[in-house]
């Protein structure tokens, strides 16, 4: 116990990872936000959602985006794909600023978005389609991604016939078909149970790996982004600004053992430092709850 | 015991499905308690039955009213009836030497018997006056060669036939109207049954109408009942067709474009709470007789509502679908014909469906407009006549057709929309069935594709 308890820094990194991530910075520009404010007018006054987010992402960069809830997230990825204008401040991939949605950047929704009257194929040979693609090299194309994500028994299943799961990896499958240059993806294992999640955790970043892509990942689940991304970075709640930007010094290639190392558990631990500060829970008062003699076997 | 015990069980539970055995059976029950209830108050003479219709009926001196067989008429009046036509008989039979009478008169009485042999298809309807026949029908009715069943003869009326053939048989075979005897014959006591009253036929009465008149060769000039069901059908197909080929874009525009939505839907708002029917003169005038106004009305009745529907069905399509589309590169042209169209068909096709039920009611209103037409004009007409044992059949086609029409067309449903997953296993099967040879086809093509 005591061991655990003496974490080391969580700046600190082994000279294999800084080296890393030096080369990482190295790398071309992928997306960079610079200034960017989001307030949205509603009838009870104006909401700043996002204010001053600058940040940037190097090519093939694996970035999570955490927060708490309601910090501004899905606002933050929305208006990188172009879903949303921005109210100042601009967002450039590769140095062409955005001004809408794009099969440049793709997206991959919390609620899979999935076609419903198409199957497996058809949804995901869409954006070829879109693009300009011949039927039959779109199927060609669609079946390799579809082998990519493993469904290659279900290609001709409707959405409604897939579990959660394999609804998400048709979304990532439909979304990598159009060989965006850079992937959002907002909360996507979010709806799926703790088993199904880490399968597909695994799963994203052996794609990662062989798919020359950029990965900005929206998740509020605090091992998610560390056992997942390059760098975290943590957002403030109302309004929504950049808290830090963390690079994890977990070593890659990542497995599910490094979970209990500690520089897993020293990142981990300042980042649920710094979302759920400490010393504010168990503090409420609670008038209306029934309380009960304490019992000393329950505490 | 307990097998029993648990067919009572589990038939009250709060927004679950019962079994589909079950759900068969209360489907069933759903018609069959109506008819059974109709048949009821129609065969159990206790239940109700306040009038007497009359199967056989005379004329009275004096009285200017005159009863057929057919007509209902209070169980006073028919006690009333039979005495005043026994006692004429009674003074008949007492004068001497016997009182003339005119020719006409006993034509009247030998026709007493028509609705007999109508109702016993010894005479078609329409030659209810073939004097000729029922001459023999005296004849054969009095030797007995016919005995009549339904309804048969109270044994004082055969009495009554049997004394008056008396006097016919010196007729012979050839009958005619100058031969008539001039002594007056008796006439035949009424006779009737205790019925419902008019507007509710028994079942079998229903029925029997229904057929005569379905089968029935019209008179030179008149429709057929298949032509005017035809017609019926014509109008109000047209009439939606033409509905659909307007309101269905309108309604995907307005509910696509904000501005079509502020363009159209205000006016479409306020201008379907102006009943349609109140419009049929106006149509009159402008598209003058002959089925363009009738298909007008239906249009303008369903039209309105249709622009509504479809834009509420499209704008409840799930936006994030258009996101998706968007992040994908669809140029708004394709969200519109590869994202918003097809993902609203499903529901569109409810919708149609819901609102053909309607554009019934729109049709029965339209073909009384103008010159009437159609199953409407029938049943106009009849019910004029009191005649709803021939009024129901065509009320009931009309619901047959609405009802088995929205059946196969919810049944389609699930064939050509596979997707929504309600089809149910007959509908999967044959949809299997009929890509059948499409997937035979692709498998082949499939392994001649990959080298072995
Ligand atoms: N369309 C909108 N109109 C008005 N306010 C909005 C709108 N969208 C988001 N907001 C506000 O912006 C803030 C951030 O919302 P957002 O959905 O981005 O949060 P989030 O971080 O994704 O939360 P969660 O983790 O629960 O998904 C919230 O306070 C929300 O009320
Ligand atoms: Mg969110």
């Amino acid at each position: 116990m005591a061991a655990a308890l003496q974490l080391p820094s969580y700046l600190d990194q082994s000279p294999e990872v800084a080296a890393r991530f030096q080369r990482l910075r190295e790398r071309p520009v992928a997306l960079e936000v610079s200034g960017l404010t989001k307030t949205f007018e509603t009838t009870r006054g104006t909401v700043t959602a996002l204010s001053d987010v600058s940040f940037s992402v190097h090519k093939r960069e694996f970035m999570c985006v955490i927060g708490p809830s309601g910090c501004g997230k899905s606002t933050l990825a929305r208006v990188l794909a172009g879903l949303e204008a921005p109210t100042s401040g601009d967002v450039r991939v590769y140095g062409q600023p955005v001004s809408g949605p794009g099969p440049d950047r793709g997206m991959v929704f919390q609620s899979y978005t999935l076609f419903p009257w198409q199957t497996v194929k058809q949804n995901v040979m869409f954006g070829p389609l879109m693009a300009g693609a011949s039927r039959n090299s779109a199927e060609s194309e669609a079946r390799q991604w579809i082998e990519l994500v493993g469904l290659t028994k279900f290609e001709n299943a409707y959405p409604q016939q897939l579990s959660g799961g394999m609804k998400q990896r048709v979304a990532i499958a439909r979304a990598l078909a159009n060989q965006p240059r850079v992937l959002f993806m907002d909360e996507p294992f979010g709806a799926l149970d703790a088993q199904t999640r880490c399968q597909m955790q695994s799963h994203l970043l052996d794609i990662w790996k062989n798919v020359d892509i950029t990965i900005v990942f929206i998740t509020h689940d605090l091992d998610e982004a560390v056992f997942l991304s390059d760098r975290i970075l943590v957002l403030d709640p109302h309004p929504g600004r950049v808290r830090e930007m963390i690079e994890v010094p977990v070593p890659r290639p990542r497995h599910n053992d490094q979970l209990f190392e500690p520089s897993f558990m020293a990142v981990r631990k300042h980042i649920d430092n710094l979302i759920h500060p400490p010393g504010q829970d168990h503090q409420k008062e609670s008038p209306v709850l029934r309380l009960v003699a304490r019992d000393p076997d329950v505490v | 015991m307990r097998p029993l015990a648990s067919l009572f069980k589990g038939w009250f539970l709060i927004r679950r499905d019962l079994s589909s055995s079950r759900r068969l059976f209360l489907t069933a029950v759903s018609f069959i308690l109506p008819l059974a209830l109709w048949c009821f108050v129609s065969y159990v003479d206790w239940i109700w039955h306040p009038d007497i219709k009359l199967q056989l009926s005379s004329e009275r001196e004096g009285n200017s009213t005159v009863f057929t067989a057919g007509d209902h008429i209070s169980p006073g009046y028919y006690q009333e009836m039979v005495v005043a036509t026994r006692a004429e008989n009674t003074r008949l039979l007492a004068s001497t030497p016997p009182p003339k009478s005119s020719k006409r008169a006993n034509q009247k009485l030998l026709r007493q018997l028509a609705p007999v042999a109508i109702s016993h298809d010894w005479l078609p309807y329409t030659e209810a006056q073939n004097d000729a026949v029922i001459y023999h029908l005296w004849r054969d009715i009095a030797t007995g060669t016919k005995v009549p069943t339904d309804p048969a003869l109270t044994p004082e009326n055969l009495d009554i036939v049997k004394q008056n053939w008396a006097q016919l048989a010196p007729l012979a075979a050839d009958f005619s109207l100058a031969s008539l005897p001039e002594t007056p014959l008796l006439k035949l006591i009424p006779q009737g049954l205790p019925a419902n009253p008019v507007y509710l036929p028994a079942p079998h009465e229903v029925w029997r109408s229904g057929w005569r008149d379905f089968k029935a060769t019209p008179p030179e000039g008149e429709l057929s009942m298949t032509q005017r069901y035809q017609h019926s059908l014509r109008v109000i197909l047209l009439g939606f067709f033409w509905a659909c080929v307007i309101g269905v874009p309108i309604g995907i525009l307005c509910g696509v474009f904000d501005f079509f939505s502020k363009l159209f839907e205000p006016f479409v708002d306020f201008f379907r709470y102006m009943p349609a029917p109140t419009f049929s003169t106006l149509l009159v005038a402008v598209l003058l007789a002959g089925d363009a106004p009738k298909i007008a009305l239906v249009f303008i009745g369903t039209v309105f509502q249709m622009i509504l529907v479809v834009s509420k069905t499209t704008r409840l399509l799930d936006p994030s679908l258009l996101e998706a589309a968007q992040t994908l590169g669809a140029s708004p042209r394709q969200m519109l014909t590869r994202v918003v169209i097809p993902g609203i068909l499903p529901n569109l096709y409810n919708d149609l469906r819901i609102l053909l039920g309607w554009a019934w009611t729109w049709l029965v209103i339209a073909e009384l407009i103008g010159v009437k037409s159609g199953l409407t004009e029938f049943i106009e007409t009849q019910g004029r006549f009191r005649n709803f044992d021939r009024v129901f059949p065509v009320i009931i086609l009309i619901g047959v057709t609405g009802f088995v029409t929205d059946q196969i067309l919810s049944w389609l449903h699930g064939i050509i929309f596979p997707w929504t997953g309600r089809g149910n296993p007959i509908a999967q099967a044959f949809l299997r069935f009929l890509f059948w040879p499409f997937r035979q086809l692709s498998k082949l093509s499939d392994r001649a594709g990959t080298p072995t």
